[in-house]
């Protein structure tokens, strides 16, 4: 835990959300030489953005991107860093912002763990590893991920059994096992929200069976799968650990479907399924990808390119909705579909052995219930305004990334951008106020 | 071939709808309603070809399809459509269009299109069966017994020409679907054999006797509660109870009109009386159930109802009533005004019943049937040259 910052501390802007977006935020207000305090969930900053196998369409080691804007924002004099730490509320009074902090308690002392991982090592508590999507496993004591930023080890106190081993091992003394929750008051002038999305349950729709078969997956397990320094550094399906010989897409899983009460259209899935199943071809060659789709929206620049590159790499596009998924014998998976393609044989029941879900984009995190920030009906952060696509229903409070709804990493990049600029001239302005005042 | 296109299609159909803001544009074809049907397995294509017709104005294709008729609306499609286009509400709509355009009164499409048309209807054909029973009637005698009240002799009367109109309007309707039905199936070239008709017309009086399709429905259809309701409550169980209670009272009717000296007295237990009288019982249960869920409207195929959704089995209800309240009469010893004004508007109702069959939604029963048949028709012959196709 990082014991440094106080409620004395005045940062120029709180950036909520340590993603791809608000990373992106505060390196561009940091390098105007203002002071930003970043805020984190998780106990590492890179979102879901440092999970990933690759990026499209330049199909761009996602790491390779993510690690040295983390590591920029770990090492900028003007950033200041809280992994483990969520906001509590944000009280909003005559244009000043006090943001209520919790910083939940890590069990070692940030100030002397050196991240060597001898803790990790020593202890014999393993639990699935979140950063897996639950298909490894951690310790109960373990610097988060390779590439974490803090590299400093947490411990994970719902699974240790406080043996002893971990603080008998380290070379510091860092291990606190009574650390106590710290609740912080940060009074600032600026906020950028940048609190990212969530996938909605695999489960929401029960046509698809997905509580009944390990074998049908989220895109976000594919990236760990397909990542070079995944789970298992290959692709193999998680019922068995067979080699997929026959992988389906299945599209719109959790958007565009009024059904579930999610309209909207997530805007990523088209994309990162032709991204995954061109990845896909490559470490299996011998599968059979196939993309059930409604459409393919493949909208951004070089998008469409990339879109025609995939099928003429083979992978097989059907058109036509999955209505139903059921497993079948050896962890199997059928799934019905009606395709507009053949007019002779239109309803059609097809075996996989793998089926991905593109799941929906929903909101990570719900600043309207204690914050005076504004929801929209699809329960994103609400932009009203059209020429100020970053400002939020309060002043001074900005919006980036998929806070504001579903987005891509290219334009949440741009949009992050785009904040930190708003944020940065408000806060000119305002000092310019207090100048003349 | 050229192709006649009826660019109002979609918004007459709605017309028909129970829904008013029935959305079938909103359709865009992803296919997912007749994916996750479980009765469109054999044929692939409805609910989102008939859709797809409605929206491009295919009207002599819509009107030539037995799709439509294939569907017992367990709504399956429309729990799951992800524009909630509401196929299933779409294809009751449909149906009634159907019955409305196979009509060639055009008192079915007054009938189904609005309230004061069917009410208008109603009134009219109980208009003149009123007055043709005053005609004959004696009135302000009290302890005349039920058939001399109106003499029996004149309701058969009526009862011969009323089915024989009904009859007739039957068969111009079943033409003009089969007619329709026809033309398409030569036009794209499939060859209907004689020989195969009657395994057909046999293949679809049996299921809509013994109800395997709907069954099959309301067994498989995953995402609705049909399965999780008692066995009672199924609804192809309340389905077949209604139809095979009126089939009874129709047999009896059937009988005693042919058998029967008219206003003869009998005990409770002769055949016929004993026959109507549980038929009347087992009906009068399937439409309580019908009308409690329609009234609930909570699960298909009785989530929105349209005015003639509820016309014919309140009509059919109110006909029993009054029917197994004359069942009683008739051993009181002596029928009472009262007596005589429901055995009065039994008479009416029921010919009403009758008269309405091919105008109202009752007239599914020659449709469907029709359409079953044709569809097996159709799909016999095929599938076995498919078959013997793969193994060659």
């Amino acid at each position: 835990m990082n014991t440094h910052v106080t409620s004395d501390f005045r940062p120029d802007a709180v950036v909520i959300g340590g993603g791809i977006a608000g990373l992106q935020s505060a390196l561009d207000l940091a390098d105007q030489d203002l002071q930003v305090l970043l805020v984190e969930r998780q106990s590492s900053i890179g979102g879901h953005m440092i999970s990933l196998s690759k990026v499209y369409p330049t199909l761009d080691c996602a790491s390779c991107i993510t690690t040295p804007k983390m590591s920029a924002a770990a090492h900028h004099p003007n950033i200041t860093i809280l992994t483990n730490t969520e906001v509590e509320g944000v009280d909003t009074c005559d244009e000043k912002h006090s943001v209520r902090l919790l910083q939940k308690p890590t069990y070692v002392n940030f100030d002397k763990c050196i991240g060597c991982r001898l803790c990790e090592y020593a202890c014999d508590t393993e639990v699935p590893d979140p950063f897996e999507e639950g298909l490894g496993a951690v310790r109960a004591i373990a610097v988060p991920f390779t590439n974490a930023i803090p590299q400093k080890a947490v411990l994970n106190a719902e699974a240790c059994g406080t043996c002893g081993t971990c603080a008998r091992v380290c070379p510091t003394g860092a291990i606190e096992y009574d650390q106590q929750p710290r609740r912080l008051t940060i009074r600032t002038d600026a906020i950028i929200v940048a609190s990212g999305f969530n996938l909605n349950s695999l489960n929401i729709k029960p046509q698809y069976n997905a509580q009944h078969s390990s074998n049908i997956i989220s895109p976000l397990t594919l990236e760990r799968l397909l990542a070079p320094h995944g789970p298992y550094g290959r692709v193999l399906r998680p019922s068995d650990g067979k080699i997929p010989g026959s992988i389906a897409f299945v599209q719109c899983a959790g958007s565009r479907d009024e059904s579930i009460g999610v309209s909207y259209c997530s805007r990523v899935c088209c994309m990162y399924a032709i991204k995954q199943s061109m990845l896909l071809s490559g470490a299996l060659p011998l599968a059979d990808i196939t993309i059930y789709y409604m459409d393919i929206r493949a909208f951004g620049k070089g998008y469409e390119q990339f879109f025609q590159n995939a099928k003429a790499m083979g992978i097989n596009f059907v058109r036509g909705k999955v209505a139903r998924i059921d497993p079948i014998t050896d962890g199997d998976l059928s799934l019905h579909v009606e395709t507009t393609e053949d007019a002779d044989n239109p309803l059609q029941e097809r075996r996989h052995d793998l089926v991905v879900l593109a799941q929906g984009m929903i909101p990570g995190w719900q600043p309207s219930t204690i914050t005076q920030v504004a929801s929209a009906s699809d329960g994103f952060v609400a932009t009203p305004m059209l020429t100020a696509p970053t400002a939020t229903t309060v002043p001074g409070i900005f919006v980036a990334g998929t806070a504001a709804g579903p987005k891509d990493i290219v334009d949440t990049i741009a949009e992050a951008g785009a904040a930190a600029m708003q944020a940065s001239q408000y806060l000119h302005q305002k000092r310019a106020e207090v100048l003349v005042a | 071939m050229a192709r006649v296109v009826n660019t109002s299609l979609l918004n007459t159909i709605k017309k028909h709808g129970a829904k008013r803001n029935l959305d079938v544009s909103a359709c865009f074809n992803c296919g997912n309603c007749t994916a996750v049907c479980p009765l469109a397995k054999d044929s692939g294509g409805f609910p989102r070809r008939v859709l797809r017709m409605a929206q491009v104005g295919m009207e002599q294709e819509l009107l030539a399809s037995e799709e439509i008729w294939r569907c017992y609306a367990c709504g399956e499609c429309t729990q799951t459509c992800p524009r909630q286009a509401d196929p299933a509400a779409f294809m009751a709509a449909a149906r009634s269009y159907a019955i409305s355009r196979y009509d060639f009164t055009g008192l079915a499409a007054l009938a189904n299109r609005s309230v004061l048309g069917n009410l208008f209807v109603f009134a009219l054909f109980s208009a003149v069966f009123s007055g043709l029973l005053f005609a004959r009637m004696n009135p302000g005698q009290p302890d005349l017994p039920l058939f001399h009240f109106i003499p029996g002799e004149w309701i058969h009367a009526i009862g011969v020409a009323l089915f024989a109109v009904v009859g007739i309007s039957a068969f111009f309707g079943i033409a003009s679907m089969v007619w329709r039905n026809w033309r398409q199936q030569t036009q794209q070239g499939h060859t209907l054999p004689l020989s195969t008709l009657p395994r057909a017309v046999y293949s679809a009086i049996s299921d809509a006797l013994l109800h395997q399709r709907f069954q099959q429905c309301d067994a498989e259809s995953a995402a609705s509660d049909r399965a999780e309701l008692p066995w009672y409550q199924r609804p192809w169980l309340v389905h077949a109870s209604v139809m095979g209670g009126f089939l009874a009272m129709l047999l009896a009717t059937t009988l005693d009109f042919l058998f029967k000296p008219i206003g003869s007295p009998v005990p409770p237990w002769y055949p016929m009386r004993l026959l109507g009288a549980i038929g009347g019982l087992v009906c009068l249960y399937g439409l309580s159930i019908v009308l409690l869920r329609r009234a609930q409207g909570k699960d298909h195929p009785y989530t929105k109802s349209s005015f003639s959704d509820w016309f014919f089995p309140v009509l059919l209800t109110v006909t029993v009533l009054t029917g197994l309240a004359c069942e009683v009469i008739v051993y009181l010893p002596s029928p009472a005004t009262t007596g005589h004004v429901l055995f009065f508007a039994h008479v009416v109702f029921a010919m009403d019943l009758v008269a309405m069959l091919p105008l109202t939604k009752f007239a599914h029963v020659l449709y469907r049937t029709v359409a079953l048949a044709l569809f097996a028709w159709r799909h016999a012959p095929e599938k076995a040259e498919v078959s013997v196709g793969v193994e060659a």
